[in-house]
């Protein structure tokens, strides 16, 4: 059982996946073919990872302007849209970089239903460690 | 006692904001600076058109309905968060904080 299948038990999960730091989609799992397909989830994962790096470069700005602490590295990026939701993790690669390692894991995230989703179940699961870790 | 202002009692919540569709700071409260506020609404400001664009652009090129116009985003750092939602600005702790009932509350004051 790997991450992407305890992403799609989450209420209203339509689609799970992993993706290169560069948007390309890696991996995917999908409830609903009808409704969302493997093109939609690698245009889906490039936005989330220009996303994720616009995100970053914001973090360190403020942190930077404001003093404040705590905003980077970021961890997620959440897109919540008209009917469904994307949210993405960063996180594990954030811990590889910090351990020194070279070779990072890819990206991950879950496409849900807005009407069922449950935010912090999926910010849980994208945030267990990796099995072997 | 202003709307927003409530937010503040929900577990986590640090800062609020209410800014205007230009960006300019209407009100806010929470654990910052004045100078701070106006910076993160114009920011969140900016961040709401930008994310906008990105699900048009998204919808446009995949034909998926169902992503425009977007409710709203949230990027979560090492220990805060930053939720918006319309013309609405939220710091929030990143652990611990009801994220799901901060985003309903939040949903439900930007239509007041």
């Amino acid at each position: 059982m790997t991450k992407l299948d305890d992403l799609m038990k989450l209420p209203g999960a339509m689609a799970a996946f992993e993706f290169r730091g560069s948007g390309e989609l890696l991996e995917q799992r999908i409830a609903y073919p009808d409704r969302i397909d493997e093109s939609i989830l690698d245009l889906l994962a490039h936005m989330c990872a220009a996303n994720m790096s616009i995100a970053t470069m914001q973090a360190r700005g403020w942190e930077k302007v404001t003093t404040m602490k705590g905003f980077y590295p970021v961890q997620e990026f959440t897109l919540i849209g008209f009917d469904w939701s994307v949210v993405v993790s960063g996180l594990h690669r954030e811990q590889y970089k910090q351990a020194g390692k070279f070779s990072l894991p890819p990206f991950m995230g879950v496409v849900m239903a807005n009407d069922k989703a449950d935010y912090e179940a999926a910010f849980t699961i994208l945030e267990q460690p990796e099995s072997g870790q | 006692m202003s709307m927003i202002r409530r937010l503040l009692a929900l577990d986590g919540v640090n800062v609020v904001c209410h800014f205007r569709d230009d960006g300019y700071l209407i009100e806010g409260y929470g654990l910052m600076s004045r100078n701070d506020m106006d910076r993160l609404a114009r920011f969140a400001r900016d961040y709401r058109r930008m994310i906008q664009g990105n699900a048009d652009q998204l919808a446009m090129f995949t034909n998926m309905r169902g992503w425009t116009p977007p409710r709203g985003w949230v990027v979560r750092g090492a220990t805060q968060s930053v939720c918006g939602v319309a013309n609405l600005v939220c710091v929030v702790d990143s652990s611990g904080a009801p994220l799901n009932e901060i985003l309903l509350e939040l949903r439900e004051v930007s239509h007041w």
